[in-house]
């Protein structure tokens, strides 16, 4: 499929000023189309939708120093544990019309959400209703995907996240993965199990940033890792 | 040789079937009507109309057939055909291909195209799964628990509301009146001189108690109600008769429903309780994967992650407390017999979702085993219920800083005092008296009385709820009602207390 790239903006997002303070917003791709009620705001005739760091994790990563930003206009994301949708909606206005989402969930009340709120408003999101551990059964699914961003409350979502990369993340694609220390283990130091989930990813992967997400989500870290196999 | 066995392959998209050769070239393709609905038909094992040539088209093939998808192969494999799966690889190459693969065959007209196609499909079978799930039992069971919970706090609420406002009144009435079912049929009645005793009997109260009632209404020492305000406590107290009637009406579906959809686990629980667990958990399926154990310390969350981080007595009993047969029981024997329901409970959870019909042999062997648990331990053994935790310290791996911090300022101010070389020794056996008491005590008591009342309203549900709801009273029945009435104002403090720290728990563990 030629990926051309129009509509979306590059950078992928921008910093504003909202009330005093420095919030990454991106450019609505469907204006006037809120989400989960973020802040909306006009630059140059161009709808931004304000990236509320305490309600997505990804943008608690960009406060905290995300060196690296895998996510670009016409890349094909696969998504797994979308939930309601708030990360995808932003994820899904940087890749523009051109991009792809594969959003994976499995919950059907939160999917539910999701559905009603994001998917049906945004051409470029595929829902899958599925198990993320059973990657081969996915429906809708096509060709490879240049980034895996998994957000998914396991205590084996390491493993889980491991195989769909080997299963759907392309050559040199980039995975963005949530740890929750309190999913995996409830009892051991949060540090203790972010250092032993790493190491399961380092045997696949370059592992280039690990991020602590304090304040905006405790307990959680997020790894950006690329494909090295 | 490999090569030419895997000639060809059938690969199931999801607008429809390509039949490949040599993993490229097309040569059959068999376009589904309904996109959705004939994928879910080939997932379960059918085969749509659409497709209904298949098998003849794969059968004058007369050759090996591959295939990447697992329903697929199944189907083929109950046919003469020789079916093999795809190796990972190609399967892989197919899905690569998948949208050349779908222009090739004629289902869409290029790549944006097949990509908009594959959206609308992704869109139909997410939206027919939510369906699907909306629609089963436990979901409507479950609301319907949540709300009885709901719907007993708020008509807890608004009582106490009326008892103080037509009390200002009326002040006599709550100490001879109990149920609020009553009570706010007084209120509807009118002003307490405008009460004859023939109003009391029609509320439904006895004629001596009328009697009583009536004395009291004459000598009252209340003061005057404005017919504004009394029309306020009024429509109050009409709210309180309705909400009285649905919770019965919700008492009454949930039992219906749980009979129908676990006959076997209402039959070892009760459909309350069962509702409840099933509540918990979120789905009777999901409920048949849980070991017992789980079941036995469910709503216990925080004794049990407590007990892990360390080494606190581990709990014996959570929501299961409210078990008849666990409550009664004395306090050394609770632990075993909530394990002994626990483990009938899962068994009865997995023939309920994968069995068939009502297995009378659970109830009866749990029987069994309790007679066996109360004769065997008639008696406390020296130790029982009273376990020094310590024991069990070692082994777990929580640090010392965590333990700190866990148990509060109180442990480690005790130590600080504590000071000299024995009390730095003994001081751990010691302050944790100290500690796992302090711990101990809310969760302790906490669903000992939770339990306990509801263990009350349990076994001798028919008498109090029939009264309370057709407002026949005896002065017999009254006296109980006395006691239940304090232990449920105790029980709504406890019980708060409890949930908003199994909501915290829950966020953090699940």
């Amino acid at each position: 499929m030629d990926r051309e790239k129009s509509h979306a903006p590059d950078p992928p997002f921008l910093w504003l000023n909202v009330e005093g303070k420095s919030s990454p917003a991106t450019a609505n791709l469907v204006p006037g189309n809120r989400v989960y009620g973020e802040k909306l705001q006009v630059r140059k005739k161009i709808e931004y939708r304000v990236w509320d760091p305490f309600r997505s994790k990804l943008a608690a990563a960009i406060m905290n120093g995300l060196k690296t930003f895998p996510f670009t206009n016409a890349g094909r994301i696969l998504y797994l544990g979308v939930s309601t949708g708030t990360t995808t909606s932003h994820i899904s206005d940087i890749v523009g019309p051109s991009g792809v989402i594969f959003g994976v969930e499995h919950a059907s009340r939160v999917a539910r959400d999701f559905l009603d709120r994001v998917a049906s408003y945004r051409p470029n999101i595929i829902p899958i209703l599925q198990d993320a551990r059973r990657p081969a059964e996915y429906a809708g699914i096509f060709d490879k995907v240049d980034v895996v961003y998994a957000d998914i409350a396991q205590p084996d979502q390491t493993a889980i996240t491991i195989d769909n990369c080997k299963m759907h993340l392309d050559v040199d694609g980039f995975l963005l993965l949530v740890i929750k220390t309190r999913s995996i283990d409830s009892i051991k130091q949060p540090h203790t199990v972010i250092m032993q989930e790493v190491e399961k990813l380092e045997k696949d992967f370059d592992v280039q940033q690990i991020i602590d997400l304090n304040p905006y989500d405790k307990d959680h870290a997020m790894v950006i890792a690329r494909r090295s196999w | 040789m490999d090569i030419s066995m895997n000639k060809y392959s059938a690969l199931l998209t999801e607008l429809g079937i390509i039949i490949t050769e040599d993993k490229k070239t097309i040569v059959k393709a068999f376009a589904f009507d309904d996109a959705v609905s004939d994928y879910l038909k080939i997932k379960s094992g059918k085969i749509p109309r659409s497709c209904r040539d298949l098998k003849g088209h794969l059968e004058s093939l007369n050759t090996t057939i591959s295939t990447g998808d697992e329903a697929l192969f199944a189907i083929l494999r109950s046919t003469q055909i020789d079916v093999r799966m795809l190796k990972s690889q190609d399967a892989e190459d197919a899905r690569t291909s998948k949208l050349q693969l779908m222009t090739g065959a004629g289902f869409t007209s290029d790549d944006r195209d097949a990509v908009s196609k594959l959206r609308e499909f992704a869109i139909g079978l997410a939206s027919s799964k939510v369906t699907e799930v909306s629609s089963s039992a436990d979901l409507h069971v479950i609301q319907a628990v949540n709300s009885l919970d709901e719907v007993d706090k708020v008509a807890n609420a608004l009582s106490s509301r009326i008892k103080e406002w037509y009390g200002l009144h009326f002040p006599e009435l709550d100490n001879i009146v109990d149920g609020i079912e009553g009570y706010a049929r007084i209120v509807l009645a009118g002003r307490r001189d405008s009460l004859a005793t023939e109003s009391f009997e029609d509320v439904g109260f006895p004629e001596t108690k009328a009697e009583m009632l009536t004395l009291a209404a004459r000598n009252s020492r209340g003061g005057d109600i404005s017919d504004g305000n009394l029309e306020i406590v009024q429509s109050m107290a009409e709210q309180v008769i309705m909400l009285y009637e649905l919770r019965k009406k919700l008492e009454s579906s949930i039992e219906e429903e749980m009979i129908v959809i676990a006959p076997n686990l209402s039959a070892i629980l009760g459909t309350l309780l069962s509702a409840r667990i099933l509540a918990r958990i979120g789905s009777l399926k999901r409920m048949s994967t849980l070991p017992a154990s789980t079941l036995q310390v469910l709503g216990a969350e925080r004794a049990l992650f407590r007990s892990l981080r360390m080494g606190t007595e581990p709990p014996k009993h959570g929501l299961l407390f409210q078990h008849p047969m666990v409550h009664a029981a004395p306090r050394w024997q609770r632990g075993k017999i909530a394990r002994a329901i626990a483990a009938k409970a899962a068994i009865a959870t997995r023939v309920d979702v994968y069995g068939d019909g009502l297995n009378k042999t659970l109830l009866e062997k749990l029987n069994i085993k309790i007679g066996e648990i109360e004769e065997k331990f008639d008696k406390p053994r020296e130790y029982d219920g009273r376990h020094d935790g310590a024991q069990r310290q070692a082994g777990t791996y929580v640090d010392e800083p965590e333990r700190q911090r866990i148990r509060g300022d109180k442990r480690s101010r005790h130590r600080k005092a504590g000071g000299g070389a024995r009390h730095a020794d003994t001081s751990y056996d010691g302050s944790r008296d100290v500690g796992s008491k302090h711990m101990r005590r809310p969760e302790r008591t906490g669903p000992k009385e939770d339990g306990h009342t509801r263990g009350r309203k349990k076994s001798k549900t028919q008498t109090r709820d029939d009264l309370d709801i057709r407002g026949k009273v005896s002065k017999r029945k009254f006296k109980v009602k006395e006691g239940k009435r304090k232990s449920k104002i105790k029980k709504g403090k406890a019980g708060k207390g409890r949930k908003r720290t199994e909501g915290k728990n829950r966020s953090r563990h699940r």
